[in-house]
């Protein structure tokens, strides 16, 4: 007799299945004892054996209703209810059969109970198909023991049908001997079997109309299908068939077994993001942070192959790659637009070429595309060094490498193809490198790390940087960085010492560590241009530095060796100011003469010049567009990224107005630009601004130039990235 | 103890971030099925296609076990004439079939849900009202 665990002994509620089985066991004894070897004798020696089959059937189905598990449900976990037990209702309803069964809370269990689940009081358990508690057996019969009850009932009314009818015979053979010993037991055998008969017979009776009709007693007595339809019944010869011959259902209340141990460790697979989750992300933006945390995680795992990098490197690497795919479909929509920008970014070459290229051998791999593709890889790579540089301009030594990366592929792009290709590949070595110094660099990583902590949305970056899958379905986001970098690489073109600005930016950029400030200036510059919204904030916003990185070092470079240029006396002015400030003003200037003649250039360069003005702001608003897919791109990635992505939002607005607003305008339907631009921004103007004052004007035309450079490469660069 | 070892084993392993619980479909009774529908929290865990597939088999497991063939016959009467003392030494076709399942499910385990940080659980040890599914929380441990 199972008990609930817990419960003191009751003495009581083991008399009635003692006394069930003293008299049942005692009285078929004495049968046996008194009457059966006459009726052995007299009548056939099949009697007593019938008799002891019979006893024995009744027996083994006794045992087993008495002992074995009814059925019993386990309690819940705690994990199972934890909503369910403070707000939940108390039934639910679930259709079976096309009937409506209401399942009640158990408050003991904690689960909602199956159907025909009932709690039993006495034994304080939930039982599976609860029938009824038998205090005769003292137990509970339920779905694994009904059978053996009601075979039980059968057995015994057919032993006592068997003891009473045999013991009648037996006295009425011995009625001259009524006295005698084998007669009075008899005789008792017989009163004690006519006395349980009816009630045996009557439950038996009972019992088999139940079976035939498949309910239980519960639903019987509590009269639920009264005058409705039971939706459990399978008919009269089913539910007979299931009683007597359906397998033996299994134990829930098992012994703890040792479970099989299953290690699960991360990295884990993600599976291929479906443009509908894509979607859902974007929609949600803001709302799933931590969903799209985990999906741009899940996703960033998944491109990185489960990399178990410093964040930076990996989400750099993706979000260049989510670049690609954007720059690719950007660079064939301004294809258009890169030549005119090409003059600027053939003239910008050269600089880089001078400058000291530390990890040329980067950049190097990345011209190493074939000539074919040479300009949609160059600008995949440049893409992706922007991403990297968005880090990298947080910290000096991302500024370093992608500096000198995208210095040292700019050369040899521009040996390759003095236009686009040019363009591209200086974006390309740009970012190459810069991709490949993040990961190559672990400071980067705290770089980005510190982006992260400025860039207040990291949350937001994260559902951006999941956006940033949104990004690759968008082109918009990666010409974004493209054009950023293709800004970036037009301000050395503009010629102010465009040959040199890519290098000694870099330099510029090692030696400072105000590359975010750099980038901020840009943000700065972009909103008085008119696109209003970058306006300081962004500048604030400390990820723009990392997204100016990201736009291209190349870029980036140029814009900062014009600053650097410019500004390197007032530097330690600057220094001692809030660099942010410096830069403002710098982007100001810069933008001031960036955006006329930038924009004139830059965004009109296929088109027009004059659009500088009213540009920014379309720009900074396809940019802000841009920038929050891009963002969302980033912020996935790495801190840096999100900066980047974040900032490039913002930094159309700001300074990065001149580069961005280029860039946005080349990028506005890339998305990426504007985030990218965003954070190149930051971290650019906080280094740029000592430069910016130097060359706001060249800046302007350079990064016109090199946004339309970079507006067509990008998408190049961002579909070849992507696809790398 | 392995028991020991394996407490140890979890230490290692990821932190639970959350738990889903695939109920019971008892549109057709209460045969034992679980629904197929995919939860909104595996989205980005596990693909749908996978997930279906492996609830639709542990139905047909349990659909199997709860089959009344030849089998289960044949075993009813003889447990009948045994006096049931054959449930001593025989394993009953549930248990069978429940064995079965046990190593569907940690062989998905093994091969799909872990890599992907989620963990079954076999609903036997919930009374077969619920499949749990653990998600673990996707971060780089150092061991």
């Amino acid at each position: 007799m199972p008990n609930s665990a817990g419960k003191r002994f009751k003495p009581t509620k083991y008399i009635p299945v003692s006394t069930a089985a003293t008299l049942l066991v005692g009285s078929t004894t004495l049968f046996f004892v008194f009457t059966c070897p006459w009726l052995m004798k007299v009548i056939s020696p099949a009697v007593p054996l019938y008799n002891g089959l019979v006893f024995l059937f009744v027996l083994a189905n006794f045992s087993m209703a008495t002992f074995m598990d009814p059925g019993i449900y386990p309690r819940a976990d705690e994990d199972e209810d934890k909503d369910d037990d403070f707000r939940a209702p108390l039934y639910k309803n679930v259709e079976i059969k096309g009937i409506q069964v209401r399942m009640k809370w158990c408050a003991t269990c904690h689960f909602y109970r199956p159907p025909r689940c009932s709690h039993c009081s006495v034994c304080d358990n939930c039982v599976e198909d609860f029938d009824h508690h038998c205090p005769w057996v003292n137990n509970c019969i339920g779905r694994r023991n009904y059978r053996y009850f009601f075979l039980f009932l059968l057995s015994l009314s057919v032993h006592m049908v068997g003891v009473f009818s045999f013991g009648l015979i037996f006295v009425l053979h011995h009625r001259e001997k009524l006295g005698g010993l084998h007669t009075t037991v008899t005789m008792v055998v017989m009163c004690i079997a006519g006395l349980f008969f009816i009630p045996v017979m009557g439950l038996t009776g009972f019992h088999m109309v139940l079976v035939a009709r498949g309910r239980t007693t519960n639903e019987q007595v509590t009269g639920k299908f009264r005058g409705g339809v039971n939706p459990f019944t399978k008919g009269c010869c089913g539910n007979v068939e299931y009683v007597l011959c359906s397998p033996l259902a299994p134990r829930y209340v098992l012994d703890p077994r040792k479970r099989p141990h299953v290690k699960i460790q991360p990295p884990f697979i993600r599976p291929d993001l479906s443009d509908q989750q894509i979607t859902i992300k974007v929609s949600d933006n803001g709302m799933h942070s931590t969903i799209t945390n985990s999906k741009s995680k899940s996703s960033i795992d998944g491109l990185d192959g489960k990399e178990t990098q410093p964040p930076l490197p990996p989400k750099a690497d993706r979000y260049n790659q989510l670049k690609g795919q954007l720059t690719s479909s950007e660079e064939s929509s301004l294809s258009g637009k890169t030549h005119p920008s090409t003059p600027a970014m053939y003239r910008f070459k050269p600089s880089f070429g001078t400058m000291p290229k530390v990890h040329y051998h980067t950049a190097g791999e990345k011209i190493v595309m074939p000539d074919g593709r040479k300009n949609s890889a160059i600008l995949e790579e440049g893409v992706r060094s922007d991403y990297r540089s968005e880090p990298n301009l947080d910290l000096p030594e991302y500024a370093n490498a992608p500096l000198h990366r995208t210095f040292q592929s700019s050369p040899h792009q521009l040996d390759a193809d003095p236009t686009n290709s040019h363009t591209l590949s200086l974006k390309q070595g740009h970012r190459r490198p810069e991709k490949g110094q993040l990961q190559a660099l672990p400071p980067q990583t705290v770089a980005s790390t510190a982006y992260k902590g400025v860039f207040s949305p990291n949350t937001l970056s994260n559902r951006n940087g999941s956006l940033s899958y949104d990004s690759l379905l968008n082109p918009s986001i990666s010409p974004a960085s493209a054009n950023e970098c293709m800004a970036h690489r037009g301000m050395p073109s503009m010629g102010f010492h465009s040959p040199y600005l890519p290098t000694k930016m870099c330099h510029i950029r090692e030696s400072e560590i105000h590359r975010q400030q750099v980038a901020q200036t840009y943000s700065p510059v972009m909103p008085p241009r008119g696109l209003g919204r970058q306006s300081p904030h962004l500048r604030d916003r400390e990820p723009s530095p990392v997204r100016y990185d990201n736009l291209s070092q190349t870029i980036m470079a140029s814009i900062q060796e014009r600053k650097e240029k410019e500004e390197r006396e007032k530097r330690q002015m600057l220094h001692g100011r809030s660099q942010t400030h410096i830069y403002v003003q710098d982007s100001g200037v810069f933008d001031a003469g960036y955006g006329p003649p930038a924009n004139a250039s830059f965004l009109d360069g296929p088109r027009g010049h004059g659009s500088r003005g009213p540009t920014p702001p379309a720009y900074g608003g396809s940019r802000d567009n841009l920038m929050g897919v891009g963002l969302a791109n980033y912020g996935q990635r790495t801190p840096v990224l999100r900066h980047a992505g974040t900032t490039l939002g913002r930094a159309p607005r700001t300074s990065s107005t001149s580069l961005h607003t280029d860039h946005s305008s080349s990028n506005s339907s890339q998305g990426r630009a504007p985030s990218h631009e965003g954070s190149y921004r930051s971290p650019t103007h906080k280094p740029r601004s000592p430069a910016m004052p130097r060359s706001p004007s060249y800046s302007h035309q350079k990064l016109s130039y090199i946004s339309a450079h970079d507006r067509t490469d990008s998408p190049r660069l961002g579909g070849q990235r992507y696809e790398s | 103890m392995a028991e020991t070892h394996s407490l140890q084993d979890m230490r290692q392993q990821a932190a639970v971030a959350a738990k889903v619980f695939i109920q019971r479909d008892y549109s057709n009774g209460t045969m034992c099925q679980f629904q197929t529908k995919f939860p909104s929290e595996l989205e980005t865990k596990i693909d749908k296609q996978q997930f279906e597939e492996t609830i639709r088999t542990l139905n047909n497991l349990y659909a199997e076990a709860e089959k009344l063939g030849s089998q289960s016959l044949i075993e009813g009467c003889l447990a009948c004439l045994t006096a049931y003392t054959v449930f001593l030494c025989m394993e009953t076709h549930y248990e069978k079939v429940l064995k079965k399942i046990a190593k569907y499910i940690q062989e998905q385990n093994d091969k799909i849900y872990a890599p992907r940080g989620l963990l079954l659980t076999d609903p036997i040890e919930r009374g077969l009202r619920v499949i749990e599914i653990t998600i673990y929380e996707d971060r780089s441990f150092s061991r």
